[in-house]
């Protein structure tokens, strides 16, 4: 990067089990959130439960950012061959600082060959400088640390004091090794330093600011739903959504309420929805395998009208896929999984914060319209790790409402009403018994398989949707008004989308983006609002078959003429870069080849 | 299990509903309901604070006629609902129910974990040994050899015997009854109610449309009565009376105490909260700024 000064960074640390390099990441996210710096921390592992290459990225920024960073400024690799195993997703900048291990089995040379010409070069003896510090075992991440820190301007201080903060509970001569380590490895800089091979152009330059908090993804849904006021929780393990259960398994109690592991994702739903019927506001949340199981009773909370709240945190599929992976492959079974016509509402968070506010949302839409709620997430909001000031954290809460006694003579569960929400009575009130039914049913709830009574109460049931899209309209927009580009996406796209557009609009370019949060029922006035001086269409898909953009044409026309689907596998992360490609793509003459994405 | 300590005001009557039961004159469930009232009067269950849930079958439908809150969710489930209504609000009284086909086959994986996790509610399944409400295929209880709509040259899979299943797998009570002893069926059903942790009762209740006149006649015959001095709390004992050929034993085969799943939640509870106040979303946050 160009001029005397950074305003952020974006370093990779590639190892394999035992080199601690997610420690290091934790240790610098720490100390970014300590310092209020902005940091967005992701992880990538190979599919070993223990062991095997893992890699961590941190994006250090003075100003708010986005998205994980794409290109990777400064490389640590502990080991040439792990670093080889994210070839693809790890993307170093055109003059990255690659530090390898001076004692790699792999040449100089041969690492030079695989990288692009203007990499810069560092033989860091990392495994001698650790053994020199420690005498032995680990520790080799703690000594680079304090190198890393100290040649690219990161708080050194804060550092030391996260990692005495760390290793003091393992006793005082961890502690104090420890520091020595690190305090090595910032010794060591200053020879590498003088050596010239970097400047101040590589240094972060940064100033203390107010604390922030450092979130994850699944941290900020469960807390979302610890807010709202969920009560009870029943999940099954499935990464990468497990943190979820973690979390509540540990907090639920300190609220009152329940989680419960079951044994299968079917016992899941299954307990939430007895829970929500016995008035408790309740929540499951999973991944794409738990969601295809759980797509049976998703049916039955629609159609006994049960408020449910299911999170997706999607990965790679179909089947086990890439369950440590991201993608948005999941739409269609958010949006048409189960069988006969089962009104559900799809929303979607786009970051971690979001997935605070989208987790109530959740709660609210599901508790006042009886009607279940699918939150998707996916793996690359889920697992990566945000510094965020705590000041977001608040969102309005709507329970469920009760019907007074006086409205329970003659009662009716499922009272066909102009909004279509029936009073709902929960037990311990008396007089206001039911007996409901994944049957189709009479508003009193008595099985009927009439054509009238189930044609009145589909309909009934379809009508929540409409107070639904009026009051719920959130969308994402980005960008000017009068933009003549404008790009559609949802979910995690947002991050890179986001910074895509800022980028562009820096260049004069006229280019907006459009993120629903409602991705059912859609926020259709506000797309119509959005389109009105759009020329140029561009749908962002992290699908295969381009899900996102075939939803659209259900109910969107696009031209062939200016329109251009960007949409690929998961599996990697979505970069700034490749859509800044695809925006210079449609700036040109594009035409949509339809039997591209209509396979 | 909460229940009214006024006289017994609520009679056998003021559980049923005005909706009529689906089933075949001459099925067994309908002894099985009649049982379930007078069991409920017996308890004194107050109907609002109880919640009677099934999966699907033609034993399924019962909680549509049963004047508690209801649910008749989908085949195999019942035992999970049950779970997340038990556990959420331990002050009701739950009750699932359903057929052999929705409990022991669809539903096996659920029944073998409530049982256990000895979730605090009864358990209460009309065994007709076929799939009666699919009109008349083979069930994991039909028996060796016999001939239903779907084994035609005969049922070649040896069949289960829930109560040894339910003993094995964890549950705290088990009894085995038959739809046509009414008085013993109420006895049981109470004592199933009463039981603080999984009860299991499995009922023999004969299906006329698909297994025949016989079936009735059959059970009967092989009705017997567990003696007096069966050691009930005895597992191994329990267990001598299952898988019984020429005779059918009824009564309670096992019963012991264990802490429920209740006892259990509500201890980790107040262990988490220390006497503290319910946490709060800031209380929360605040465990995110770096620790040092």
């Amino acid at each position: 990067m160009a001029g005397q000064s950074r305003k952020e960074l974006t370093i990779a640390m590639v190892g394999s089990g035992g080199d601690g390099v997610v420690t290091m990441g934790d240790l610098m996210a720490q100390a970014a959130a300590r310092e209020g710096l902005h940091l967005i921390k992701t992880e990538a592992y190979g599919p070993q439960i223990r062991g095997g290459e893992s890699s961590c990225t941190v994006r250090w920024s003075t100003i708010p950012i986005h998205a994980q960073g794409d290109t990777i400024d400064v490389m640590v690799a502990f080991g040439w061959g792990d670093l080889e195993r994210f070839r693809g997703e790890l993307v170093p900048s055109s003059n990255a600082i690659v530090l390898c291990e001076e004692a790699d089995p792999v040449s100089l040379d041969e690492m030079k060959n695989a990288m692009p010409e203007g990499t810069r070069w560092i033989s860091v003896p990392f495994a001698r400088l650790a053994k020199e510090a420690l005498g032995s075992g680990p520790g080799k991440n703690v000594v680079t640390l304090g190198l890393v820190s100290e040649l690219f301007g990161l708080p050194v201080a804060t550092l030391r004091r996260a990692i005495d903060h760390r290793f003091a509970r393992k006793g005082e001569d961890v502690r104090e090794s420890n520091l020595r380590a690190f305090d090595s490895g910032v010794a060591a800089a200053q020879s590498i330093e003088s050596a010239g091979s970097i400047g101040p152009a590589d240094r972060l330059v940064w100033s203390p600011g107010k604390p922030k908090i450092l979130l994850s993804g699944n941290e900020a849904t469960a807390i979302g739903a610890l807010h709202a006021g969920c009560r009870f929780f029943a999940g099954y393990p499935i990464t990468p959504s497990s943190e979820i259960l973690h979390f509540l398994a540990e907090w639920l109690p300190r609220y009152g309420g329940t989680a419960v592991q079951t044994e299968d994702e079917l016992a899941a739903i299954g307990a939430v929805i007895g829970a929500s019927f016995a008035g408790v506001k309740s929540m499951t949340a999973t991944s794409g395998p738990g969601l295809s199981l759980m797509t049976e009773m998703l049916g039955l909370a629609s159609m006994t009208e049960v408020p449910t709240v299911i999170v997706n945190v999607q990965r790679g599929g179909p089947s086990t896929g890439l369950p440590t992976k991201s993608e948005q492959s999941d739409l269609w079974q958010a949006l048409y999984g189960t069988h006969g016509d089962a009104p559900r509402v799809v929303l979607a968070c786009s970051d971690v914060e979001d997935s605070f506010h989208t987790t109530v949302e959740a709660f609210n839409i599901s508790e006042e319209f009886q009607i279940p709620v699918i939150v998707l997430s996916d793996q690359s909001i889920s697992g990566r790790r945000e510094t965020l000031s705590a000041d977001g954290f608040d969102h309005e809460v709507i329970d469920r409402f009760l019907p007074p006694e006086d409205e329970l003579e003659m009662y009716e569960r499922y009272k066909d009403t102009v909004s279509g929400v029936s009073p709902m009575s929960i037990p311990g009130m008396k007089g206001g018994t039911y007996q409901t039914n994944g049957l189709e049913h009479d508003e009193a709830g008595r099985p009927s398989s009439m054509f009238l009574t189930h044609e009145k109460m589909n309909a009934k049931r379809y009508r929540k949707l409409w107070p639904i899209r009026d009051r719920y309209r959130h969308v994402h927009r980005i960008g000017p008004e009068d933009a003549e580009i404008g790009i559609l996406c949802w979910g995690s796209s947002k991050g890179p989308v986001e910074e895509a557009v800022e980028r562009a609009i820096g260049r004069g370019e006229k280019v907006a983006a459009f993120v629903p949060r409602v991705l059912y029922p859609f926020p259709k006035k506000e797309l119509e609002t959005f389109l009105a001086h759009i020329r140029k269409f561009l749908v962002i898909d992290l699908s295969y078959s381009a899900q996102f953009y075939k939803y659209l044409r259900t109910f969107l026309t696009l031209p062939e003429e200016g329109t251009h689907v960007f949409k690929r596998s998961g599996g990697k992360n979505l970069t700034v870069v490749e859509i800044e490609e695809e925006i210079a793509k449609i700036m040109k003459h594009h035409r949509l080849e339809t039997s591209e994405v209509l396979a | 299990m909460s229940c009214s300590t006024e006289e017994k005001t609520l009679q056998p009557g003021d559980y049923k509903t005005d909706l009529k039961p689906v089933w075949c004159p001459g099925c067994g469930d309908f002894g099985v309901l009649t049982a379930l009232y007078r069991a409920m009067a017996e308890k004194q269950l107050e109907p609002w604070n109880s919640v009677v849930i099934s999966g699907i079958g033609c034993s399924s439908r019962l909680p549509g006629y049963v004047s508690t809150y209801g649910f008749n969710s989908v085949h195999g489930r019942a035992l999970t609902l049950a779970l997340g209504t038990k556990l959420s609000r331990p002050e009701l009284n739950v009750i699932a129910v359903g057929g052999d086909g929705d409990g022991f086959a669809i539903g096996g994986n659920h029944f073998m974990h409530a049982a256990r996790r000895n979730l605090d509610i009864a358990y209460i399944v009309m065994d007709n040994e076929i799939y009666g409400l699919t009109k008349g295929q083979v069930a994991p209880t039909t028996p060796t050899g016999d001939k239903t709509k779907s084994t035609y040259w005969g049922n070649p899979e040896p069949s289960l015997d829930p109560c040894e299943l339910a003993v094995c797998v964890g549950a705290t009570w088990v009894g085995r009854g038959f739809s046509g002893d009414m008085k013993s069926l109420v006895d049981l059903m109470t004592r199933a109610i009463t039981h603080r942790g999984f009860s299991f009762l499995n009922v023999m209740s004969p299906c006329v449309t698909w297994r025949g006149d016989d079936q009735f006649k059959v059970l009967k015959a092989k009705l017997a009565k567990i003696p007096e001095t069966h050691d009930r709390t005895s597992r191994a004992a329990a267990l001598a009376y299952t898988r019984e050929v020429d005779v059918m034993t009824t009564g309670v085969l096992y019963e012991i105490e264990q802490p429920t799943l209740v006892d259990r939640m509500t201890e980790i509870k107040e262990r988490a909260r220390k006497g503290r106040p319910e946490a709060t979303t800031a209380e929360v946050i605040q465990g995110f700024y770096s620790p040092f």
